[in-house]
């Protein structure tokens, strides 16, 4: 008997056709619009996906990554999302990272045109909030929690906020 | 029916692509949000099949648009154009056609796309976890006048070897058109 | 080329698409007048399958002395009809083409479009109005 633990771990490098995913996402989209009443609670829900995504990523990122180290600063998590997180499920580095100016604990992630909402091209909410929510899987898992929230811009650029909580910002004063 | 793996290659080839590890954790996220809608599994199994149904009844012609593919000429053909064509054009994978004849065929997969890292754990060892995937097959199968039933025989999460898909023909649809004023 | 009428049917006969480019006579009943042409297209698809002499094929246009109807059916069920002036020729291909780049594109693959539904979607509507005029 094959168990999903005794089979190598699949290298990452296998692909599907980009509209598997998207008919897939999109038929999440309309399964959750029946489930709710509002856009709010629809935005609400796709973040809630994403954030059990972002968890599995963390997963599979430290099992791939044998070195077994784990991030404890907060610029070390960052670029681990924004490249390694990125990277695995985009296929290439996040656009930028940006800390806000005057906030030790703002940061962005910046994305020009995420593939999350290139074939939605009239979402009946943010869908950007998957994102957001995988973002938030991910810092939830390596013990940074944080409120993390998604904005679109006409330009097709998403940006996406991440607020560190107080105790992160704690600690990071007490490593350094 | 080598030269449809090679127009499966080449459409494969054509389309656009994203990691498969973004499509099976969202597949994943899918099937853990429905247990927990449900609770219980053979409604999620439903569920899974339902939604798989709306996929497959507009993947369809996607399918047709791109693969360019003319009617085929029994259901043996068509089990063959589902495995080497329509799998590797959306799942990146081909699956294998066996025990077929002209009203029942199964798709065997060794790599499933949908269920990579999935473990299942004890209480829903029943789940069938790649059930959408019958639901595609019966509605892309229902717009082209076939009515089907397909079911999950064989996971590799139940510990078998493969993945395997059962189709049974159950009728050739006749076009026909209700005059609705008489 | 001149375009006269543009149809998208449905395969029950549901007209999910209808526009009119010229059309010096006016249409008079168009809801009527799509039934009949569905039921038109569909008796002759049923006699041209009995009495054609090859096997295989079905017809793809058929012509009065003033207008072309031009036809195109997906294996799916989705019936375009291009009536445009005599001096169209083959247009299989444009009809290939609005099926497969702006009907997939623009409709298939997205979720707010309920297959069998009236296609109001202005991406379908400014793609079509964009293909028609260039040909």
């Amino acid at each position: 008997m094959r168990r999903a633990l005794d089979r190598p771990l699949p290298r990452g490098k296998t692909e599907v056709g980009l509209s598997a995913f998207a008919f897939l996402f999109s038929e999440f989209i309309q399964y959750s619009q029946t489930r709710v009443n509002t856009a709010d609670e629809l935005q609400h829900k796709l973040e809630e996906a994403g954030v059990g995504i972002g968890r599995r990523v963390l997963e599979l990122a430290c099992l791939r990554d044998k070195s077994s180290r784990r991030e404890t600063r907060i610029l070390g998590i960052l670029q681990f999302i924004q490249s390694t997180v990125w990277k695995m499920l985009f296929g290439t580095t996040a656009d930028s990272l940006e800390k806000a100016v005057d906030q030790d604990d703002e940061f962005m992630i910046v994305e020009k045109s995420p593939l999350v909402n290139a074939f939605i091209s009239s979402a009946p909410c943010n869908c950007a909030a998957f994102t957001a929510g995988i973002v938030r899987g991910v810092l939830e898992g390596a013990q940074f929690p944080a409120q993390v929230s998604a904005r679109e811009y006409a330009d097709t650029r998403t940006v996406i906020l991440i607020k560190f909580a107080p105790e992160v910002v704690e600690r990071e004063k007490r490593i350094s | 029916m080598a030269h449809l793996r090679k127009t499966g290659d080449a459409v494969f080839s054509k389309v656009e692509k994203v990691n498969s590890e973004l499509f099976s954790l969202t597949y994943g996220a899918i099937v853990t949000q429905l247990l927990k809608d449900y609770e219980e599994v053979d409604a999620t199994n439903e569920q899974l099949e339902k939604m798989g149904y709306n996929i497959g009844i507009r993947l369809v012609d996607e399918f047709l648009a791109k693969a360019q593919i003319s009617s085929c000429q029994n259901f043996s053909e068509t089990a063959e154009v589902i495995a080497k064509v329509g799998f590797k054009m959306f799942l990146g994978v081909t699956a294998e056609v066996t025990n077929s004849n002209a009203s029942e065929f199964s798709l065997q997969l060794t790599d499933n796309p949908l269920a990579e890292f999935v473990e299942l754990p004890e209480q829903y060892s029943q789940l069938s976890y790649s059930n959408m995937l019958c639901g595609v097959l019966r509605g892309a199968l229902e717009m082209v006048q076939m009515r089907v039933e397909c079911t999950l025989t064989k996971d590799a999460l139940w510990g078998d070897d493969v993945t395997e898909l059962r189709v049974v023909l159950k009728e050739l649809m006749d076009e026909e058109y209700k005059d609705d004023d008489e | 080329m001149l375009v006269y009428t543009l149809h998208i049917f449905n395969r029950s006969g549901t007209c999910m698409y209808y526009r009119e480019w010229s059309r010096p006579v006016p249409n008079s009943d168009l809801k009527s007048n799509n039934k009949l042409m569905f039921g038109f297209l569909f008796s002759l698809k049923q006699l041209v399958a009995k009495i054609s002499p090859r096997k295989g094929g079905g017809f793809y246009a058929c012509s009065t002395n003033v207008f072309k109807l031009n036809y195109f059916e997906t294996p799916s069920g989705h019936r375009f009809i291009l009536c445009t002036d005599l001096s169209a020729g083959d247009m299989r291909e444009p009809l290939r083409h609005i099926y497969s780049h702006i009907f997939v594109e623009c409709l298939v693959k997205n979720p707010l479009w309920r297959p069998n539904e009236e296609i109001t979607n202005a991406n379908f509507v400014q793609s079509i109005e964009k293909y028609i005029t260039s040909l």
